[in-house]
């Protein structure tokens, strides 16, 4: 039996752990202790990452539609016919005709293959990935605010801070290890605010709890920073020196009126002056939000509001401050470092720039597309998207009302996708590729503190699957676009080349101290583990004024229902792992709707019983669970089971500058199922 | 052969080099991330052994490994064929610290006490255990409340002691003398100077430890049942259901048995850790409901290691590792445990004490200094207050319960001098 150290294919907490292997196979997972986020334990998922890996579902040869079915064939027929038909699609409609998901799940390397392979062969700048579900708003709107779109500072750091506001984010159940340093916090005395529509176990901790209604983000916070400006409690030589706009800023908050909050939100003001004057009384406060935030059509508003907020009272720019927006995926930020984006090439190189393109050009030898691309949700329109290459994502079950979407999938002109199992989405296919899972390859994934970390293959490809990377370079090839590299490495120094914040990011700088963080612009660079030190990215941070815009559907008379919908500590997105792990299965076998006790009573249900839930796009039949975690009149879906996908009622309504899907509010109606 | 030996330390990589040709040798190394676990060793030379710390997992996973196929079956037509997957390697496992090793005996008991489990005992019977006492317990150790360690009095095949620039030997069970026996060139007898060295170290280290824990307060709080409810609230509320305490623990031995299709016609039975803190630990079929089951779930982790396993092998089944203690995600681990039963068990104690006292004063049958002598005394005893006025045969049963109005929960034994009432 030996160990090979690599990082943790789920969340982007980036847990270290040690894959066992014994005889080829994967026998077990051992944590690392002298890792500074595993430190020693993993969440159940990291714990039993090892069993799907091997599992009997895996994809091991490439399948090909014949007959309307798929079925097996060689690499050599499956690739030339991808590579023919992207080629003739090309030609055809021309190359905005195109589609490429590229994947949260993938390395850094392969990512930015893909996007390499959208943009220098296919001539589109058309690659999104699911960052356009979970945090697009984050990067646009701390972009915006900071200059840069990630978390400010470090997960560790956490520890270190006296105040912790958690907003959006059911840290214990989405990022484990970091709620695990909140609690380290606590113990160190310091205080907590919880604020989320969902009764969260960190709630059971806060200092101070409040439930606003769902999507009143922007009142709430806006509410805050008026009690911090009236009371005098924010920093003005921070605003005075580091930041622009606080006039225009300062007379918004003056004309708002704080009647709204217990108004709009539901929530008593008393709380929210609780809470702002603790937030503002302290020095080092960390704020921690995820997609309970970022999810409305009002996404990067709620993102400004919040760097507004930091901003007001300097919790930017030091150590144990800052805004932590958690990303998902345990490779989401390296997805988006490497472009994966319509609009933006490595490192958030402007798409748009011609010096950028400039650079690109000539190392890559080719003109490259200028005007942005079409973001995953456009794609999906039904009119633009003739072909499609999607590498590890799963829209048939991830994207809003997916009904939709799959109709769009079928009608599809030709549509690839590479995936370790044969995803709902795969099943529309015209070609599926094998992909080796995260064992069986080498690479980088970046957490979601920005630090980037080997992954490192323990086991050779199953069957005969080949690294995203391997098939990236087999289809470019075809296209008369030789890609040639020896190794995941080998990626990675073109990357640094290309991509100043990358640019000190060698593989042999990664093996010690755990990774680096970016920005990490020179081979002497240590790395940045908080940012905007000194001064913000953009120079001076910006104020934002902020309106407040009610979700695009409420409950009415016919669907009286909030629905919310989101992940389960359990499971793992839309399930195509997880559900193949047998103690993640047993722990949470069944998708679940839970209800508030009122109104389960009246509605005559009882915990355990179905009920069908009813939105304007379809009906899912689904096991009521009672739970006064969710508040009246609103209920709760998780989004990962195939039989009771809650994506097939959410609306598509999405944010007009992130083109993020209003995940997190649509309107139902509850039915008992007699 | 003298039972207690000397190796000096440059010989020690060549006593493991003769020994690692017949037996795959087990042994704790740090590797450049600076993770110490246990591996199996291809080359001594290319390894750094490390003697000082306590590897990330314990020994169990060599015996109870995280998961193992127990047979492979195949389907032809309509029969089916079993093939049985034993491991009978012989190993060696060394450096193993004591509380691992304890863990190990506990785990002897466990799976021969019913039913002989042939694939835990087929290791077991191929190994041999060595062990190294630890001079410096480390941060979380609590050991020498459980009586675990820091060194061991038996159970041990050899145990070896750190006295600087050579190791003192001691041969515990036959496998061990056998070791020495074949390789006693590389030993070489204790003088008496060498017994008085290692005791001193034992000593010293029993001096060192940053963590005691009081075991018999906490196992008697269970026996009495005088655990106070909220506590299972409070730790429910943070434990993150990761199961990490059950995969680290050397005694947790809780597996589950499930059959893996490999294709149509193949397939694996195979077992893996279990957890007790997971919700479908004992579910059998359709509630889900978190929340409400986790504080059972903790209550049950913790009175299965105390109580249970007290009451049944007399002893807890934890062996004071600190694992649990390291990487808990929420501090539900056994040193806070402990911990919380004990100071609230004290302030329950008092507070119903106190109550009982009003009570009895009211009811003419103590007065205020009696009380406050007997409550004195009391703090020393740790006794309920009726247990201990009873004792004492300053009243009896009968008149605790009559002023109380009902039956108390006093033991039957409690003494029954004492005149009615006085
Ligand atoms: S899923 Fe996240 S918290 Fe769990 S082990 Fe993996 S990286 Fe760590
Ligand atoms: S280690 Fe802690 S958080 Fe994890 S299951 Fe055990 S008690 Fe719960
Ligand atoms: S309960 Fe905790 S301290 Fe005790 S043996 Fe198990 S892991 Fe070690």
């Amino acid at each position: 039996m030996h160990r090979v150290l690599t990082t943790c294919c789920f969340c982007a907490c980036g847990c270290n752990l040690y894959l066992e292997v014994d005889d080829g196979k994967l026998v077990g997972v051992i944590p690392s202790r002298e890792h500074p986020v595993s430190r020693g334990n993993l969440c159940i998922k990291g714990w039993n990452s090892f069993e799907f890996v091997l599992h009997k579902d895996r994809l091991r040869f490439p399948l090909i539609r014949k007959n309307g079915r798929l079925e097996k064939a060689q690499w050599s027929e499956a690739l030339d016919l991808t590579a023919a038909k992207l080629t003739q699609i090309k030609d055809k409609y021309g190359p905005d005709a195109l589609g490429i998901l590229s994947s949260a799940k993938c390395t850094n390397e392969e990512n930015y293959l893909l996007m390499k392979f959208a943009r220098a062969v296919l001539k589109t700048n058309n690659v999104d990935h699911c960052a356009r579900l979970c945090h697009s708003s984050s990067v646009i709107g701390l972009n915006h605010a900071f200059g840069s779109g990630a978390m400010t500072n470090s997960i560790t750091e956490l520890a270190g801070a006296e105040l912790i506001l958690v907003t959006g984010s059911n840290t214990t159940e989405q990022h484990p290890q970091i709620a695990r340093f909140i609690f380290d916090a606590l113990e160190r005395g310091a205080k907590l605010i919880v604020i989320d529509p969902r009764r969260i176990q960190l709630s059971r901790f806060a200092h101070v709890y409040l439930q606003p209604r769902l999507g009143t983000d922007v009142i709430w916070l806006k509410g805050m920073m008026k009690i911090i400006f009236e009371e005098k409690l924010y920093d003005d030589s921070f605003i005075r020196m580091r930041t622009e706009n606080f006039d225009a800023f300062s007379k918004d908050l003056e004309n708002f009126d704080l009647e709204y909050v217990e108004k709009v939100c539901g929530i008593p003001l008393e709380g929210l002056r609780r809470a702002a004057r603790l937030y503002a009384s302290v020095k080092r406060a960390m704020i921690i939000y995820s997609m309970g935030i970022t999810q409305h059509i009002s996404g990067t508003d709620n993102v400004e509001s919040i760097a507004n907020l930091a901003m007001l009272t300097g919790h930017v720019e030091q150590e144990f401050t800052g805004v932590g927006p958690l990303r998902g995926q345990n490779n989401v930020q390296g997805a988006c470092d490497m472009g994966a984006l319509p609009g933006t090439l490595s490192g958030y190189q402007d798409v748009a720039d011609n010096d950028v393109r400039k650079k690109f050009k000539n190392l890559w030898k080719t003109e490259l597309p200028a005007s942005p691309g079409l973001t995953s949700i456009e794609m999906f329109d039904g009119k633009r998207i003739h072909g499609m290459f999607i590498m590890g994502e799963n829209p048939a079950m991830s994207h809003p009302d997916i009904n939709k979407i799959r109709a769009v999938l079928k009608e599809m002109e030709f549509l690839v996708v590479s995936d370790i199992f044969l995803t709902e989405t795969a099943e529309y296919a015209d070609v599926v590729l094998p992909a080796a899972s995260f064992a069986e390859k080498d690479g980088t994934f970046t957490s979601t503190e920005r630090r980037i970390q080997r992954v490192r293959m323990a086991i050779p490809p199953v069957g005969s699957s080949r690294p995203d990377w391997q098939i990236v370079c087999e289809l470019s090839k075809r296209m008369n676009y030789p890609m040639e590299y020896d190794s995941p490495a080998e990626i990675m120094e073109e990357i640094a080349l290309l991509t100043p914040i990358y640019g000190g990011v060698f593989y042999n700088r990664l093996e010690d101290e755990w990774g680096l963080f970016w920005p990490c612009p020179d081979k002497e660079h240590p790395g940045t583990p908080f940012l905007h030190k000194g001064s913000f990215a953009r120079g001076k941070g910006h104020f934002e004024c902020i309106d407040y815009r009610p979700p695009a559907e409420l409950p009415d008379s016919e669907y009286p229902f909030y629905l919310t919908t989101g992940r389960m500590y359990q499971h793992w997105l839309t399930g195509s792992m997880s559900m193949r792990i047998i103690t993640l299965v047993r722990e949470m076998p069944e998708g679940i709707v839970e209800i508030n006790p009122a109104d389960a009573k009246s509605l005559g249900v009882e915990s355990g019983e179905p009920v069908r839930v009813i939105s304007r796009r379809g009906t899912v039949k689904v096991k009521a669970h009672i739970t006064d975690d969710v508040p009246k009149k609103s209920v709760f879906m998780p989004f990962h089971f195939k039989e009771t996908p809650a994506n097939i009622l959410t609306s598509t309504a999405f944010d007009p500058r992130a083109k993020i899907p209003e995940f997190k509010v649509c309107a139902v109606r509850i039915e008992k199922v007699q | 052969m003298e039972d207690r030996l000397i190796l000096s330390k440059e010989h020690l990589k060549s006593f493991l080099r003769k020994i690692s040709k017949r037996h795959e040798l087990i042994a704790p190394v740090k590797n450049s991330s600076g993770d110490t676990l246990l591996e199996a060793i291809p080359s001594l030379d290319e390894v750094t052994l490390d003697l000082k710390s306590k590897p990330v997992m314990p020994a169990k996973n060599f015996f109870l490994p995280r998961s193992e196929v127990l047979f492979k079956y195949q389907r032809k037509g309509k029969q089916y064929s079993f093939d049985e997957v034993l491991d009978d390697t012989p190993r060696i496992l060394f450096g193993l610290r004591s509380c691992d090793l304890w863990g190990i005996l506990f785990l002897d008991m466990i799976f021969q006490e019913n039913f002989k489990d042939r694939y835990y005992l087929n290791r077991r019977i191929n190994t041999v255990l060595i062990n190294i006492g630890c001079n410096e317990p480390m941060e979380n150790c609590f050991c020498r409340s459980t009586k675990s360690g820091p060194f061991l009095t038996h159970g041990y095949d050899l145990q070896l002691t750190d006295l600087g620039d050579k190791f003192f030997v001691e041969i515990g069970r036959p496998r061990g003398r056998e070791l020495v026996e074949e390789w006693n060139y590389f030993f070489s007898p204790a003088t008496k100077k060498d017994r008085e060295h290692q005791y001193e170290m034992i000593l010293e280290a029993e001096s060192r430890f940053h963590q005691i824990v009081d075991m018999n307060t906490a196992i008697s709080r269970f026996m009495n049942d005088e655990i106070d409810e909220r506590i299972w609230d409070e730790l429910g509320n943070r434990c993150q259901n990761c199961g990490g305490c059950a995969y680290v623990c050397p005694t947790c031995y809780c597996f589950n048995i499930v059959d893996m299709p490999l294709s149509e016609n193949a397939g694996e039975r195979k077992r893996i850790h279990d957890s007790c803190t997971f919700t479908g630990f004992t579910r059998l079929a359709g509630g889900y409901n978190p929340r409400h089951e986790k504080k059972r779930r903790i209550r049950r982790r913790f009175y299965h290691k105390l109580y249970y396993e007290n009451k049944k092998h007399r002893r807890p089944s934890c062996v004071g590792c600190g694992r649990c203690v390291e990487i808990c995600f929420g501090r539900v681990d056994m040193i806070n445990f402990i911990k919380m039963v004990c100071e609230r068990g004290e302030r329950s104690l008092r507070e119903s004490s106190l109550r009982l006292g009003e009570i009895l004063i009211e009811a003419g049958l103590l007065n205020r200094e009696e009380l406050k002598n007997a409550l004195e005394r009391q703090a020393s005893t740790g006794e309920s207050l009726g247990t201990q006025l009873i004792k004492e045969g300053l009243i009896t049963r009968e008149g605790v319960a009559r002023a109380l109005g009902y039956q108390l929960k006093i033991p039957e034994n409690a003494g029954t001098g004492g005149s009615d009432g006085k």
